[in-house]
């Protein structure tokens, strides 16, 4: 395996050279929020930060995405499909929980017969360059997901700040392409990598947020109708925040907009959010989830009970989002607490029997 | 609209502003047709859409009219205390006057939305306010604020 | 008197009304806060147990707006025997207000509500500070003496409490809870009666003596982050439409995409729905977890209000709020005229 040094000060460098070749995203500051936006110019790229606003999952799965446009011309309907997908893409600057959730999205989009192209091209001609986490938050648990704060899954290259210079490595064919292509990036040493092993302990000693989630997901599984529902949904104010912030919800809506004056329309699609209470709204005026209780508990059960079931995998990457944006503090740590408690509870009532 | 058709808008010297008008069906209306029957001229900008009373223009139109790319819109009713549904064009007054605070505070250029009211007897006055209406948003220029860009 | 012994003033009273409330049976249950387990939170709870008394608490983080809970598209507080509970609710001023103008339209019962009246003495504009301290966490947020103390685990900054409140907080005029003659058994604990209040909209006039071209790049250029995710619309009491304006499909007045064009007309067709309504709480812009603070445009609605119709909502529920009345003086000098 080879190692490199890429310096802090040569981020503009590495944004010139690729730059032609891919459409380079980074992180940026907007209106004081972290997120991955197109650059243009690389004084922009924001390299201290603990992690964005909103995932990078935007990248590939916009807020607002065109599926196909058409036209009309006399009788006859146009319909033209997107011809960005052949596009490069490169990433950078991703946490190892978001590029694992670039895994979980991707189980998604391919799974069963109808294979959505969009993201799934997107995401072929995707390169993705991740940084280690050298100071996760209080509210990360990427450990208790199967994560770690120096996980590598699904990144072409992983980077270790070492401060003021990155330790760079290749993991796929891609990051090796890169580097090959960087040739301008200087060795690296043995203090450099165990300087970088050092971080890596301290990073996941510091985590302090951990949970049993396989203790969870069985209890899920037997506790569908469970009173604990109403006391954890309680204070929800069903705002969505939690969904719109999630690197892993995946729902979306199909909108078409039609433009008569200039014989044109596109149909898209955009976020939608299991939250709202038009979410399960049938055209016969039926809804299966009707009350707050039965939303909140199905974000909880998709993410612990359903993603298990249907993918073999947790449907979370530990990263905390959802606790930090949660206006009422109705956050998963406390979810969670309040599940385990209905387990504590019942061996409490079989002792006492 | 596309980027290049609102370029050439803006260039071209005889530009004629797109405005569209919300004419209610016992007043303004009849006021236009008898403009028309007098002979009155008046600039042809105005698009007529016909409405039972000012009270049914709901301001989704006016702002819905703004982003389909329309230049100016005018809500015309019946004066106060001649609504033929007692009360209607009182009920709009009100509406009209938060829409209209509103869409000056967001950055909306005064004159762009008008409201007037022109009785069915009044086709001078009515032609005299379309022309001053269609002077304003002349000046004004092609509505670019709003629009949907794809 | 310093702002941490108001607060703990502030937070004995309603400990004790509130225990007196539920030992004499005069409520079922008492909506209140509870401390956050984040260091800029605060959690709504619902309690019915007198020893869950001693979890509420007051700090200058209650910026949910309690009367959110008992709006029409929320579940209802009924029990299968009792039928509706009666509710005591912690109420800073705004939340009064806005349990009044729900009443006015006839939304709320005011015979099955308690209001536990607290004078209420601003809330930290949290979104501000984080902004402030940017990619650092924060571990402990505290007031000290006029202060706001923030610490992380490498930094310690203090921010003065007047000057990093909420902008709406700044120019509150309605600190406690309104009472209302018709309903002398309403409010308990702090509440004042509101006769006159002053017409000082400064902050708004001064933003509206820009041209139209600065205003739009303002709005648009504060705007521009919004995801559409409709967290100001949930957070607010008065947002309690079945089916919202964005969401109606017979026809599709909007579009629901982050194009600039459709973000602002959300903003505004949302504040136009809030004329006469709005309470001037803040909510909205403290749970936008983008950060947007909509404040000027609260303050202007509650100007349009005030000038044109002289009303301040939230004050009676008997008087009709402007939106739904109309007079044959009302003033006309935006009309087109000849010359």
């Amino acid at each position: 395996m080879e190692y490199k040094i890429l310096m802090k000060n040569d981020i503009v460098k590495l944004f010139n050279d690729l730059t032609n070749d891919y459409k380079f995203y980074a992180p940026t500051k907007e209106k004081g929020n972290i997120v991955f936006k197109e650059i243009s110019n690389p004084e922009e790229i924001e390299l201290n930060y603990l992690n964005s606003k909103i995932p990078p999952k935007d990248v590939l799965f916009p807020q607002k995405e065109t599926i196909f446009e058409y036209r009309y011309e006399g009788k006859d309907v146009i319909i033209e499909d997107r011809k960005d997908l052949d596009d490069k893409i490169l990433i950078f600057g991703v946490r190892p929980c978001d590029a694992y959730s670039f895994k979980l999205l991707e189980d998604f989009f391919a799974f069963g017969k109808v294979q959505d192209e969009i993201f799934l091209k997107k995401r072929k001609n995707s390169t993705i360059i991740g940084i280690g986490c050298n100071s996760p938050r209080h509210s990360c648990f990427c450990t208790s997901v199967g994560g770690h704060p120096f996980q590598k899954d699904s990144m072409d290259l992983f980077l270790v700040d070492l401060g003021e210079k990155y330790l760079v490595e290749a993991i796929s064919e891609k990051g090796k392409n890169i580097i090959q292509k960087l040739s301008w990036l200087l060795d690296a040493k043995n203090e450099d990598l165990q300087k970088s092993q050092e971080l890596a302990k301290k990073s996941e000693e510091s985590i302090t947020t951990k949970f049993n989630f396989d203790l969870v997901t069985k209890i899920l599984g037997d506790n569908f109708e469970h009173p604990v529902w109403q006391k954890i949904s309680e204070s929800c104010i069903g705002c969505s925040s939690c969904t719109f912030l999630c690197p892993t919800c995946t729902c979306f809506d199909v909108i078409d907009e039609n433009d008569e004056y200039n014989h044109r329309g596109r149909r898209i699609r955009i976020w939608d959010t299991c939250q709202s209470c038009l979410y399960t709204l049938e055209t016969s005026g039926h809804n299966p989830r009707p009350d707050k209780i039965q939303r909140c508990r199905n974000r909880i059960m998709h993410k612990f009970s359903y993603y298990p079931s249907n993918y073999n995998c947790l449907g979370c990457v530990g990263c905390g989002r959802c606790i930090i944006a949660c206006p009422v503090n109705n956050e998963l740590r406390i979810i969670i607490d309040e599940i385990i408690e209905i387990e504590k509870k019942e061996e409490s009532e079989k002792v006492n029997a | 609209m596309t980027e290049s058709s609102l370029e050439s808008k803006k260039n071209n010297k005889d530009w004629e502003p797109k405005i569209i008008a919300f004419l209610c069906n016992w007043c303004s209306y009849a006021g236009a047709d008898l403009a028309g029957v007098s002979r009155i001229q008046y600039p042809p900008s105005i698009r007529v859409v016909r409405v039972p009373c000012s009270g049914r223009v709901n301001p989704y139109f006016i702002i819905k009219s703004l982003t389909d790319g329309w230049d100016g819109v005018i809500v015309s009713g019946c004066h106060p205390g001649d609504c033929h549904y007692i009360s209607g064009n009182l009920v709009a007054r009100r509406r009209f006057a938060i829409l209209n605070e509103l869409l000056e505070f967001f950055g909306i250029e005064p004159g762009r939305v008008n409201f007037m009211w022109a009785s069915a007897a009044e086709g001078e006055r009515f032609a005299v306010l379309i022309r001053k209406a269609t002077e304003i948003v002349k000046k004004l220029g092609p509505n670019k604020k709003f629009e949907k860009k794809w | 008197m310093g702002i941490e012994s108001q607060n703990n003033e502030i937070q004995n009273k309603i400990r004790e009304i509130a225990r007196d409330l539920l030992k004499e049976k005069k409520v079922d249950v008492i909506i209140g806060y509870k401390k956050g387990t984040l260091p800029l939170v605060s959690q709504p709870i619902i309690i019915d147990k007198e020893e869950d008394i001693d979890t509420l608490i007051w700090n200058n983080l209650c910026y949910v707006n309690l009367a959110k809970y008992l709006v029409p598209r929320v579940p209802k507080l009924i029990d299968p025997e009792k039928g509706n509970l009666k509710v005591g609710i912690v109420s800073k001023g705004c939340v009064g207000r806005a349990l009044i103008h729900l009443a006015s339209e006839k939304k709320i019962n005011l015979n099955e509500i308690t209001i536990i009246g607290i004078p209420c003495n601003g809330i930290i504009n949290r979104q501000r500070i984080e902004m402030e301290i940017g990619e650092q966490e924060i571990l402990e947020v505290s007031i000290s003496g006029d202060n706001i103390i923030v610490k992380g685990e490498d930094f310690e900054k203090t921010f003065p409490f007047e000057e990093y409140m909420n902008e709406l907080c700044k120019v509150c005029k309605i600190k406690s809870p309104p009472s209302i003659s018709k309903f002398p058994n309403l409010c308990v604990g702090d509440y004042q009666e509101y006769s006159s209040l002053s017409t000082d909209f400064k902050d708004v006039t001064e933003f509206e003596a820009k041209n139209p071209e600065e205003k739009w790049e303002y709005i648009k250029d504060s705007l521009s982050v919004c995801t559409r995710c409709y967290a100001c619309r949930e957070a607010c009491p008065m947002c309690y439409c079945n089916l919202c304006f964005v969401d109606q499909n017979k026809p599709i007045w909007f579009g629901k995409t982050t194009d600039i064009s459709d973000i602002i007309v959300y903003h505004l067709i949302r504040a136009m729905h809030m004329a006469g309504r709005c309470v001037a709480c803040g909510a909205c812009s403290s749970v936008c977890p983008m950060g947007i603070d909509l404040y000027l445009i609260n303050r202007k609605l509650e100007k349009i209000v005030k000038e044109r119709f002289n009303f301040t909502s939230g004050l009676d529920p008997d008087i009709l709020p402007p939106m739904v009345d109309f007079k044959m003086e009302d003033a006309e000098e935006f009309m087109l005229e000849e010359d």
